[in-house]
């Protein structure tokens, strides 16, 4: 009798291990496996028109915060970039505007790679007056060679009206075999 | 404006969305570069390279609303899509898909979207999308995807119960690939829920005697031979079983379920010693494993047929004594899971920021319930379950900053609108004092004079103060009585008068261009200032009438936003608690399945143990008689 039951669970046991690389839940008939599958479809469509409400509410709050914090006319984004990037690896950059500190950024690994693939980072956002100011940036890293590396560029740039974007851009001079640090504005 | 290669949003997509169909793709087509034109589409991307997906699509939508991304529009949607479906938002991204992907695609792109939206739902159990989706791929999969879609085609038929169309899909498969033998396997279970077993062994029985080049496919023959070896036991064929079972690997995820088999095989063929080596060989491995559980009652069973009863007893009462501790060690598991701590430890080991489709979860936090739940974290539903889960943890938390960043918001609005006030009626005393009305006129008239002047060479005019009390003084000599005498002295003042008004006069008729142009320029940068104060003026005055606006639409967003945040709040943590519920339910349900299976192993080694009793008692008694 031991022996008849414990093969009846052996035999039960070889249909499941036919059936694993399809379903892998072994002992759920094809009804619970169903309405698993029912309550699992429900909940996710719940979590999908969640993540929609939330995607939009934070779009909302993040066009609400950017226009509090810094409105059109005071407003000025300083943004970074990297074109190819052979002869630097970015460790961090440090700004100044008029003399004054403003923002002083450690890139990660993982975002320094993504400024190499084509990302431009957002790094300091202002509100400043209509006129003149003066902008210093100041650049760490691996130049060539896997050398320390730290240079400086600086703008005078003209604030309107509108909002404003700085583009602060490293690129390769090939034919120094050294980086360059560029600086653009646009409106 | 941002001039920069990137990459191509197409292999954007690729990389996002299609990254586990195959990398080749990316850098088979070799696609155009193309250049960010615009900052905020280049900061999408910043994000979006890191796989940090929901701020990557927070930006974009944010960025989309602004009109900030009209040079990257079409590339924006489409890139949008993949980052959806990447988020593991596949209902939205199928929605763009969908829109986006019947224009100008190409079409390799677009079958395979088609093909990674299938796979993904059948993942996620919704078998009706997914065989729509396949429904949509074309003819231009490369041929390893095309491979894989047809297998995805085949297991949706087997999930469908229509096993009789992944018979027909599977048995023309040809070649002796990797993909063959899975398609070779998969028919071999679609034969056998059929109830065609005939043809399902020989199918087994060939898959079972591949030479195997890799771990998944000696993984794969592993299984056909254990299948089938279990199906021709159950069937009285211990003989034929038994090299089968053989041929499985000693170490392996089924060797303790083979070592099981041949030892009944031997047992089946009353080769008791012989079934007792494989038997013995399990009992050092884990007792959670039903193959050892039922190693244990099948060595006594040997022992037994052997007549080593007393040795037989010993090993029923430790399979008791191991199964009654076990079933204790599952109680509790079971009240811890329904404690919820579990699934607290699951959130709180797991980083913030892990969110996004190609998460896996490769190991459960530490504790005696992981080893329970080791292998629930290979079905689907679990590991979706818990995408889930971990997905929705992420948007609470999200929503609990934003909640707290809201309330800094309406201080900071009700701050400025106190310092607004305050500021108000100084200004607007300081602007009612200010007659840029009258300056302007003042200014005309001005305009009006220097043209007269101008017009009548009035070179006197322009002289200054003190030329002009000069000019007074030498006209009012002039009319000096004195100086109409005919004397000669009168005459030499007379001439000297003459001559010191002549020399002003051409002093200053000389000078008179240059003054009159350096008045015309001062008049008109007063007339630029007082343009520029006109401005400022109407500027100030707008502003004044927008405030109070801007103030009150500031007022309704922010308080408007609250609410939303908390329902939303509320709402994500009721499907938290369900999601919870659900995986709960999962996986309790799988610890009270192994528990049952220890109680009925109980009750089976309590009733042999009583018929050993009963034997040994009867054996006692015909002696003593």
């Amino acid at each position: 009798m031991t022996r008849n039951l414990l093969m009846s669970l052996a035999a039960s046991f070889a249909l499941a291990v036919a059936v694993v690389p399809v379903l892998a839940q072994e002992a759920a008939s094809p009804e619970a496996e169903a309405a698993s599958r029912d309550k699992f479809r429900q909940l996710d469509q719940d979590v999908q028109s969640l993540k929609k409400e939330v995607l939009d509410l934070n779009r909302d709050l993040f066009l609400l915060e950017e226009e509090l914090l810094f409105p059109a006319n005071s407003q000025v984004a300083f943004f970074i970039s990297m074109d190819v990037g052979e002869y630097f690896k970015l460790d961090s950059v440090n700004l100044k505007i008029d003399g004054k500190e403003v923002a002083n950024y450690l890139y990660t690994d993982r975002e320094a790679g993504s400024l190499l693939r084509g990302g431009v980072h957002r790094v300091h956002m202002a509100n400043l007056k209509a006129g003149d100011h003066e902008l210093v940036a100041i650049f760490t890293g691996q130049g060539p060679h896997s050398r320390e590396y730290r240079r400086g560029a600086t703008m005078n740039f003209s604030k309107g009206i509108g909002a404003k974007y700085v583009e602060l851009e490293i690129t390769d001079r090939v034919k120094k075999q050294q980086p360059e640090f560029v600086i653009k504005e646009w409106e | 404006m941002i001039t920069r290669p990137a990459i191509v949003v197409f292999c954007l997509l690729v990389l996002a969305s299609l990254a586990p169909v195959g990398t080749a793709f990316a850098g088979k087509d070799g696609p155009e570069p193309i250049v960010v034109e615009e900052p905020h589409y280049g900061e999408v991307l910043f994000y979006f390279y890191q796989e940090d997906y929901f701020p990557a699509i927070v930006r974009l939508l944010a960025a989309q609303e602004q009109g900030q991304l009209e040079q990257h529009a079409a590339q924006a949607d489409l890139l949008k899509g993949g980052m959806y479906l990447s988020y593991g938002h596949h209902l939205e991204a199928a929605e763009i898909f969908e829109r986006l992907l019947a224009d100008n695609v190409n079409p390799e792109i677009r079958d395979r979207t088609w093909f990674f939206l299938a796979k993904i739902w059948r993942q996620r159990g919704y078998l009706d999308k997914a065989q729509q989706a396949i429904d949509n791929i074309g003819d231009d999969l490369p041929e390893d995807v095309r491979r894989e879609a047809t297998m995805l085609q085949a297991q949706l038929y087997i999930d469908g119960g229509e096993f009789d169309r992944a018979i027909a899909l599977l048995q023309d498969w040809k070649g002796k690939t990797e993909w063959s033998r899975y398609a070779q396997f998969n028919l071999g279970v679609a034969l056998v829920r059929s109830g065609r077993m005939d043809e399902a062994s020989k199918i087994l029985a060939e898959l079972g005697d591949i030479d195997p080049w890799n771990e998944e496919l000696t993984s794969l023959r592993d299984k056909a031979n254990l299948a089938l070896g279990y199906a021709l036991l159950q069937s009285g064929q211990a003989h034929a079983a038994k090299p089968l079972l053989q041929r499985v690997r000693l170490e392996g995820p089924f060797s303790n379920k083979a070592l099981l088999g041949v030892g009944w095989a031997d047992a089946e063929l009353d080769r008791y010693q012989r079934a007792l080596v494989p038997w013995m060989e399990l009992r050092g491995r884990d007792l959670l494993d039903p193959a050892v559980q039922e190693s244990m009652l099948a060595i006594p069973y040997a022992l037994a047929q052997l007549d080593s009863i007393s040795q037989a007893a010993d090993h029923y009462l430790n399979a008791i004594e191991a199964f009654y501790e076990e079933s204790s060690r599952i109680d509790r598991t079971i009240g811890h899971i329904e404690s919820g701590l579990f699934f607290d430890e699951f959130i709180s080991d797991e980083p913030l920021d892990s969110t996004g489709w190609y998460w896996r979860m490769e190991a459960l936090p530490e504790g005696p319930e992981a080893r329970y739940l080791f292998h629930l974290l290979a079905t689907h539903e679990f590991q979706e379950g818990l995408k889930n889960y971990r997905d929705l943890n992420y948007l609470w938390n999200n929503l609990d900053r934003w909640q707290q960043s809201v309330d800094v918001y309406a201080n900071m609005l009700e701050t400025r609108r106190l310092a607004y006030e305050e500021r108000l009626p100084r200004v607007e005393e300081a602007l009612s004092r200010a007659d840029i009305d009258g300056m302007v006129q003042r200014k005309l008239e001005f305009d009006a004079q220097l043209n007269d002047i101008e017009q009548s060479g009035d070179w006197l005019a322009l002289a200054t103060e003190r030329e002009f009390e000069m000019w007074g003084e030498i006209t009012s000599l002039e009319k000096t009585p004195a100086l109409s005498a005919n004397i000669p002295e009168a005459d030499e003042v007379r001439d000297k008068i003459k001559l010191l008004k002549g020399v002003l006069q051409w002093g200053l008729e000389k000078d008179f261009g240059e003054r009159l142009w350096r008045i015309r320029r001062d008049l008109r940068e007063t007339g630029e200032a007082l343009v520029e104060t006109q401005r400022a003026r109407r500027q100030v005055d707008d502003s004044m009438q927008k405030q109070p606006l801007e103030f009150r639409a500031f007022d309704e967003r922010v308080y408007g936003l609250e609410p939303r945040i908390e329902v939303l709040k509320m709402r994500v943590g009721d499907a938290m608690a369900e999601q919870r519920a659900f995986l709960r339910g999962i996986a309790v349900g799988e610890l009270q399945a192994q528990q049952r299976r220890l109680d009925t192993y109980t009750v089976q080694a309590r009733f042999a143990l009583a018929a050993i009793y009963d034997r040994a008692s009867t054996i006692t008694e015909a002696a003593v008689k």
